[in-house]
């Protein structure tokens, strides 16, 4: 009884901080929703793009630039890294995950070139937070109104422009390249187009959390993929994916989600470092589940991915 | 207006293996001229097919459409002037899309896409028009995904959106192969009529004889990357599936073809 109450009373308090946090990530789930379902482009770039947009948006900061600015930057780099991802794959036929591996990596030493160092403060810069009127400044209230208003509006925009003539082609490249192109669509401009902006979205994430956690560090995606992935089979598994609407929508209800389901694991004791170990399972079971189910009868078709 | 001239491929160039696809292949089709294009395996109709689509690159020769030298250009650029409908009913439609969003795919084929709303009121009912002719009942499936359709409502839908807007030059590639005999029947026959309708300048590639001898104005049989035979005008009206097995150059082939 005491460990439900102990458990329950620590989840509840946590339960704002977790939120302005989801909020946030659910930029890098959305970065990496639109290479995976949308252009069936397995993509792990933005594993670096993450911290690339957090070091170049710290970076900024620090040199006094405004945290509008900062946060522009980090979408343009983040761009042309998910942009690199694409053209590596298109233009020299490597497997679409090795090729982001290759920019993950690259990356790395990048991010430390960019920084000059492993981590950097910008502790008591002025941030986008500090911009809501009405809240304190510093508290989880002033994350979670910007963090929300920024998602409504990344929302309402993808899902318009994937429904106007440019995003339907851009979708048809996913579902079916030899297709596309035979309608006239510029397979290269979409893919590339499409990758990039999965990468400025990763980057995006990265300088909303640099902004909102006081400091940078190359280090800070560890792991971010195989959480988005998490989260978006959540997300997917309560709005579904059927429309293009529940599509989009999907990543940032699973990052709400996913983390809140964190905190309560490490609320009831669960030491941190097995938590890897237990999104990595879950995404695992998520993933076996419909061969699992389907055993007996002839397993369903496969995702079909490019390669 | 279609113009192949002298078109040349060889795959595997200088190995052991190296196979001549096109070996200095001319054809040039009229418009409105409906082309059967007949052959057996490996003499070349895929190849030259491919080629006029721009999935294969000639290594020479050229290609021309309307006067206007594609023989360079990647495939996508192409889609302006060629409309084509795939043997694999799966490759002519986006799967995870719907009916309606495929039909809007072709309807902008070779247009620039811009940022505007795609699927709106007018276009819908256009669409549930054109779907209606088929007489298949797609027309009240314009929201469903086109992997929950059959095989023939696919490829009915393959041909419906290739020959919308009228394109320069229809390509049909053994569209009908894939079907069971009473499916293949009702494309073939949506095929004909949008054909004659439209007045399209179309090449059918087929390995069904009577197909050869019911449809179009001109037979071409293709043998070792060339054109061995032509049949048009009178002549096409007259010809017979004996006729056209008598002219297959090996013996295998035209045991293959009686059977």
């Amino acid at each position: 009884m005491d460990f439900i109450q102990t458990t329950l009373s620590s989840f509840l308090s946590l339960i704002p901080v977790t939120l302005a946090q989801s909020l946030i990530l659910g930029f890098v789930v959305a970065g990496i929703m639109i290479p995976f379902r949308m252009l069936s482009f397995p993509d792990l770039t933005s594993e670096g793009a993450f911290p690339l947009g957090g070091c170049v948006c710290g970076v900024a900061m620090a040199a006094g630039f405004s945290p509008l600015i900062a946060i522009a930057l980090a979408l343009a780099t983040g761009f042309v890294a998910g942009c690199s991802t694409a053209f590596i794959h298109l233009r020299f036929r490597i497997h679409t995950l090795l090729a982001g591996i290759l920019v993950m990596t690259m990356l790395y030493s990048i991010n430390l070139r960019i920084m000059g160092r492993s981590n950097l403060s910008v502790f008591g810069s002025t941030t986008v937070f500090d911009w809501v009127p009405f809240a304190q400044p510093g508290f989880p209230v002033a994350k979670i109104v910007a963090a929300g208003f920024l998602t409504l509006v990344v929302f309402a925009l993808l899902n318009f422009f994937f429904k106007t003539e440019k995003g339907t082609a851009v979708r048809a490249v996913g579902s079916n390249p030899v297709m596309a192109e035979a309608q006239g669509i510029n397979v290269w401009a979409a893919t590339i187009g499409g990758i990039g902006l999965a990468g400025a979205f990763s980057a995006l994430s990265g300088a909303l959390m640099v902004q909102s956690q006081g400091f940078a560090d190359v280090n800070m995606g560890l792991g971010i993929l195989i959480n988005g992935l998490a989260a978006l089979m959540i997300g997917e598994a309560i709005v579904g994916k059927e429309k293009v609407w529940r599509q989009l929508l999907a990543p940032f209800v699973g990052a709400i989600v996913y983390y809140q389901l964190v905190s309560l694991c490490l609320a009831a004791g669960m030491p941190p470092p097995d938590l890897k170990l237990a999104t990595g399972l879950f995404v695992l079971i998520m993933l076996a589940l419909p061969s699992l189910r389907g055993s007996r009868r002839a397993a369903g078709p496969k995702e079909s991915f490019r390669e | 207006m279609l113009e192949i001239r002298a078109a040349r491929k060889i795959f595997y160039k200088g190995q052991p293996d190296e196979k001549i696809a096109l070996n200095g292949l001319n054809l040039k089709l009229g418009n409105g001229d409906f082309a059967v294009v007949i052959g057996s395996n490996g003499a070349g109709k895929s190849s030259m097919l491919n080629a006029i689509s721009g999935a294969l690159k000639l290594d020479s020769g050229n290609i021309v459409i309307n006067g206007d030298d594609i023989t360079e250009k990647p495939v996508h650029k192409r889609a302006v002037h060629i409309a084509r409908v795939f043997q694999d009913p799966m490759l002519g439609t986006a799967s995870s899309m719907t009916v309606a969003e495929n039909m809007l795919l072709a309807e902008l084929r070779g247009k620039p896409h811009t940022l505007r709303p795609g699927l709106n009121a007018r276009r819908l009912s256009d669409y549930r028009e054109r779907l209606a002719m088929l007489g298949l009942g797609l027309e009240d499936r314009l929201n469903t995904r086109v992997d929950l359709l059959s095989g023939g409502q696919r490829q009915s839908l393959s041909l419906v959106m290739a020959v919308g807007g009228s394109p320069d030059l229809l390509l049909l590639d053994e569209h009908t192969a894939a079907l069971d005999p009473r499916t293949a029947e009702i494309v073939m026959n949506a095929t004909v009529r949008a054909v004659d309708a439209l007045k399209l300048t179309t090449l059918m590639v087929t390995h069904n004889m009577q197909h050869a001898v019911d449809y179009g104005n001109r037979v071409v049989m293709l043998d070792a990357g060339q054109v061995r035979l032509e049949i048009g005008g009178e002549e096409k009206s007259r010809v017979t599936v004996p006729d056209l097995i008598g002219h297959f150059s090996t013996k295998t082939d035209r045991m293959m073809l009686a059977s």
